[in-house]
């Protein structure tokens, strides 16, 4: 039964909670969009930095000019490129400053292996108008310079030679100090003394000495080199403090004498000119030549690393994270790709290939763990060919990180508004399912188990306004027309003997009248038939009125207290008189056993009973009766042998209009036994008819409440139904 | 002079059939068909006796008011109700106190007359002498002429039909009397046993309001009554 139930369907919370999850539809919207417009968004991002990145290569198209500064074959010269810094360098002789990408940017010069004492590796960089070198310079044994000494080129020392803007060879020459500090000096064309008496203090410089490698790190004007830039650096190398005699001389320059200078090749200061005034907010622009050398740069990439704050809202959101690949691939139906960007240097590479090429690219790129950015080229065409490139490179964080919020306040919108709905639509569904519960309880109550009505009306929910409202408005109104018809049904047998008595008591009366006045008809055998005829049709009118009031007239019954077990002593012996045919047994307690009753309405229930045993009993058998106190109970049984009854039966034996009997009983109308529970009931009782168990018989018992008489107790019952008495 | 009988009955055909059998028994019938009629009726001269149907017409009570109206006039009027059902007489409380019997429908004619011609013949019993034919069994006396009965000493007012079953049980003190024999007492035609058990419910409330301890009326369960004597 439970499971059929549970097969019929799920129940109404169910459903709605089912229903619900329909909102999930908003969620995988949102979701679907959002990933088309930060497609948009990047793809637009994209496009406008291509624009810009075209606008400002088409300034640079055809001024090849711009770009040949420098020699354009550098062959002759050992370049020395000066790499671009974005970070203040710190001149004290840790190169921790410098940008990480550059550390392996060292040229070495000395010796082919460069572990040879007095080999030097040598890095340059510029930054705001300044040249920084950092040289790494391997030493046994630092000479410092001795103040004692005027001449300067007896201690450890860098020469740094260089073409001034006048044309003339311009000598300066740094001496390490003991305190760390590097000072230059501009020296005569010997290098062995300072031409002026004070040091160039726009030479600055500071070193460090570790594990037999010095550090130094200088910087001076790029000005000082003049246009040309011609530049090198020597370093001079003093091992013995007391004879302080140069052991070794290590230069920049290939080889000395014929070509006394290395090249700085810097960014173009025109070029640079002329994209300064191009930046914008939160972009970088590099011009890059043919070369792949950084020209010009302008801008920065802005990133807005601040911390984020730690809300719940972000909980949500990170936990979102965690499963977005498995929504990504169900919503979008494509696997998820957190990473666009490849690596940076990767990227750019790629990027500025393709844009030597002639290829304007833009691609997507990491600039750190939590930066994107966008890294658009575009080519510079000087007489249809490329001589260099325009890369716009801008962060599209704000693209993303506003996808993210979006994402997340979506989320968690979904989520929180999910909940809501569901609390909503359970504790919606609880409510109707608790209302129609009731409703279902009170109907059911309205109607008793022999199917007749309690109440004409319901009390619940009659005051709802809405469909259930509706439905119990309707099935109070089908009681009340039901209660209608039914009181219609029980008054029926009252009206029906007020209808008939009266034509009846007509035939009756013109029936004696005939005879009193044709004394010939008296002794007619019609006539007589027709008086029993009427007196017929009185007894079942009576009988059906009496029964259809039964209940109302049991209300006015006063109740006393009556001993059982003398009454229904007292009524088998009279049984005895009114059946002289059939043989009675009583059996009782042996002591009194108290009833509120009405006695005689309990003398009717046992003539129906008794009536019905006399019926039913097989001749020559005995009708047992029985009284049984139990604790609280009396149980009257009359038992006969007989016919059994039906299984199917058992229950509607005492149900009104009910016979079992054969056809040549027509005037007891199922009443008797009807009659039996009715009168059981309305003392606090019941009354069953079972059959007996060796089944020779049926038994009828009825229970009824013992009234509260101290001496009751529970001792000698023995049930009838199992227990075979011998009749006589 | 002939007796006057009144009869109010709303059918015609048993009204006719009344008027025939009680006119042939010598009396002088009067018959009326709706309340209205038959106060018009006594206004013109009150019967000897009055036999009303309760409902006349769409008037459920009519037949009572009848009687409170005849009794005020004529408080000895002797008057037979007409009824469906005994139990319907019951719950009009007080109309015992006035009405000398009832009889329910169908009737038996020859009942009918037997009682016109016993309550008339007690009207006069009791207009005429002090009681002289009562019977006494212990402390129950009854007059069976004059139809009264009395408990020790004490006047009971029973109705006809009352008064008859208890002459029937009293007359073999000690002995149990079957539910027939009470029936055939009652007079009527159609009896069942709750019938003579409301009956004697009424009879037995009769005496316990005069006297608490009354204990003469014992079930017979299944059987009948029985007198005993105390």
């Amino acid at each position: 039964m439970k499971l059929r139930q549970r097969l019929r369907g799920p129940r109404l919370g169910t459903k709605l909670a089912l229903l619900g999850l329909a909102l999930l539809i908003v969620p995988w919207f949102t979701y679907r969009q959002l990933v088309e417009m930060e497609r948009i968004l990047v793809q637009s991002q994209s496009q406008a930095q291509l624009l810009t990145a075209e606008g400002i290569s088409t300034l640079f198209n055809g001024r090849e000019d711009l770009f040949n500064d420098l020699p354009v074959t550098l062959d002759a010269f050992e370049p020395l490129f000066a790499h671009p810094l974005q970070t203040t360098v710190r001149l004290d002789g840790v190169a921790d400053e410098w940008d990480e990408g550059l550390s392996d940017e060292y040229l070495t010069f000395g010796s082919q292996t460069g572990d040879r004492d007095g080999d030097f590796r040598l890095l340059l960089g510029e930054r705001s108008g300044q040249l920084y070198a950092h040289m790494v310079i391997n030493d046994d044994f630092v000479v410092y310079r001795d103040t004692e000494y005027l001449r300067l080129d007896n201690a450890d020392h860098i020469r740094v030679d260089f073409i001034q803007n006048d044309g003339e060879d311009g000598r300066i020459l740094l001496v390490l100090g003991e305190s760390a500090a590097v000072t230059g000096f501009a020296m005569d064309d010997q290098w062995r003394f300072a031409s002026t008496g004070a040091a160039d203090n726009r030479i600055q410089g500071g070193l460090s000495w570790n594990d037999g490698e010095l550090h130094v790190e200088f910087r001076f004007p790029i000005e000082l080199l003049g246009s040309r830039r011609y530049f090198g650096v020597t370093w001079v190398d003093v091992d013995d403090p007391a004879s302080r005699e140069v052991t070794t001389t290590t230069r920049t320059l290939p080889t000395a004498g014929k070509q006394s200078f290395n090249l700085v090749i810097l960014q173009s200061p025109e070029v640079r000119n002329i994209v300064q005034g191009l930046g914008y907010s939160g972009a970088r622009i590099l011009v890059i030549d043919q070369e792949k050398r950084v020209r010009a740069e302008t801008g920065a990439i802005q990133t807005n690393s601040e911390g984020l704050q730690r809300t719940w809202f972000r909980e949500v959101a990170e936990l979102f994270e965690q499963v977005r690949p498995w929504i990504h691939e169900i919503i979008m139906q494509e696997p998820y790709i957190n990473d666009h960007a490849g690596e940076q240097a990767l990227v750019a590479d790629r990027a500025i290939e393709s844009s030597l090429m002639g290829e304007p690219i833009a691609l997507r790129s990491r600039a750190e763990e939590d930066v994107e950015i966008i890294m658009a080229a575009h080519p510079i065409i000087s007489e249809d060919a490329v001589i260099g490139t325009v890369v716009v490179e801008q962060n599209i964080d704000n693209i993303l990180s506003f996808q993210r919020n979006t994402l997340e306040q979506v989320v968690t919108a979904s989520i929180v508004s999910l909940i809501a709905v569901f609390v909503a639509m359970l504790a919606f569904a609880g409510r109707l399912a608790w209302r129609i519960r009731n409703l279902r309880r009170e109907a059911n109550a309205a109607i008793d188990s022999y199917g007749r009505l309690r109440t004409g009306e319901l009390q619940n929910e009659m005051d709802a306004g809405d469909e259930i409202g509706d439905l119990a408005r309707s099935v109070s109104n089908m009681l009340s027309r039901l209660q209608r018809h039914n009181s219609f049904l029980e008054n029926m047998p009252r009206t029906l003997r007020h209808e008939i008595n009266n034509p009846l008591n007509t035939l009756s009366t013109s029936l004696q009248n005939l005879a009193e006045e044709n004394p010939a008809v008296e002794h007619s055998k019609y006539l007589e038939s027709a008086k029993r005829g009427v007196h017929r049709i009185g007894s079942i009118v009576q009988n059906l009125a009496d029964a259809a009031n039964l209940e109302d007239a049991l209300e006015t019954e006063e109740l006393e207290l009556v001993d059982i077990g003398e009454l229904l002593e007292n009524y088998v012996a009279n049984c005895k008189l009114v059946h002289e045919n059939t043989s009675f047994m009583y059996r009782g307690p042996g002591r009194p056993a108290f009833a509120m009753v009405s006695d005689f309405r309990i003398e009717q229930l046992l003539d129906k009973i008794v009536d019905n045993a006399v019926d039913f009993h097989r001749p020559d058998t005995t009708i047992r009766v029985q009284l049984d106190c139990f604790r609280d109970q009396l149980q009257i049984t009359v038992a006969n042998r007989g016919p059994v009854l039906p299984e199917a039966v058992e229950k509607s034996v005492f149900d009104s209009m009910v016979s079992h009997r054969g056809p040549q009983n027509r005037l007891h109308f199922g009443l008797g036994l009807y009659v039996v529970r009715i009168i059981a009931e309305y003392h606090g009782g019941y009354v069953r008819a079972m059959n007996l168990a060796d089944g020779s018989g049926v038994a009828v018992m009825v229970q009824l409440p013992l009234a509260d008489v101290p001496e009751n107790d529970i001792r000698g019952y023995t049930p009838i139904v199992t227990e075979r008495v011998s009749a006589g | 002079m002939a007796k006057v009988i009144a009869i109010v009955e709303d059918d015609a055909d048993q009204r006719s059939n009344y008027t025939d059998a009680i006119s042939k028994k010598g009396y002088e019938v009067r018959a009326f068909a709706s309340r209205e009629e038959a106060l018009e009726g006594f206004e013109e001269g009150l019967p000897d006796l009055a036999i009303l149907d309760i409902i006349l017409g769409d008037e459920v009570d009519a037949g009572f008011q009848l009687c409170r109206d005849l009794l005020a006039r004529a408080p000895s009027l002797p008057v037979i109700f007409l009824t469906e059902r005994i139990d319907e007489i019951d719950k009009i409380s007080g109309l015992r106190l006035g009405a000398w019997d009832y009889l329910p429908k169908p009737i038996s004619l020859d009942y009918l007359a037997e009682r016109i011609s016993s309550l008339l013949r007690i009207n006069e019993a009791r207009d005429t002498t002090e009681t002289s034919s009562a019977r006494q069994i212990g402390d129950l006396a009854l007059d069976q002429d004059a139809l009264l009965a009395s408990w020790k000493g004490q006047r009971i007012d029973l109705s006809g039909t009352e008064f008859r079953m208890l002459a029937k049980l009293v007359r073999m003190p000690g002995h149990a009397v079957s539910y027939e024999t009470l029936m055939n007492a009652t007079m009527q035609s159609i009896v069942s046993n709750n019938t003579i058990n409301t009956h004697m419910r009424n009879i037995r409330k009769k005496f316990e309001k005069i006297d608490p301890d009354f204990s003469s009326i014992k079930s017979e369960y299944g059987y009948g009554y029985r007198w005993a004597q105390q």
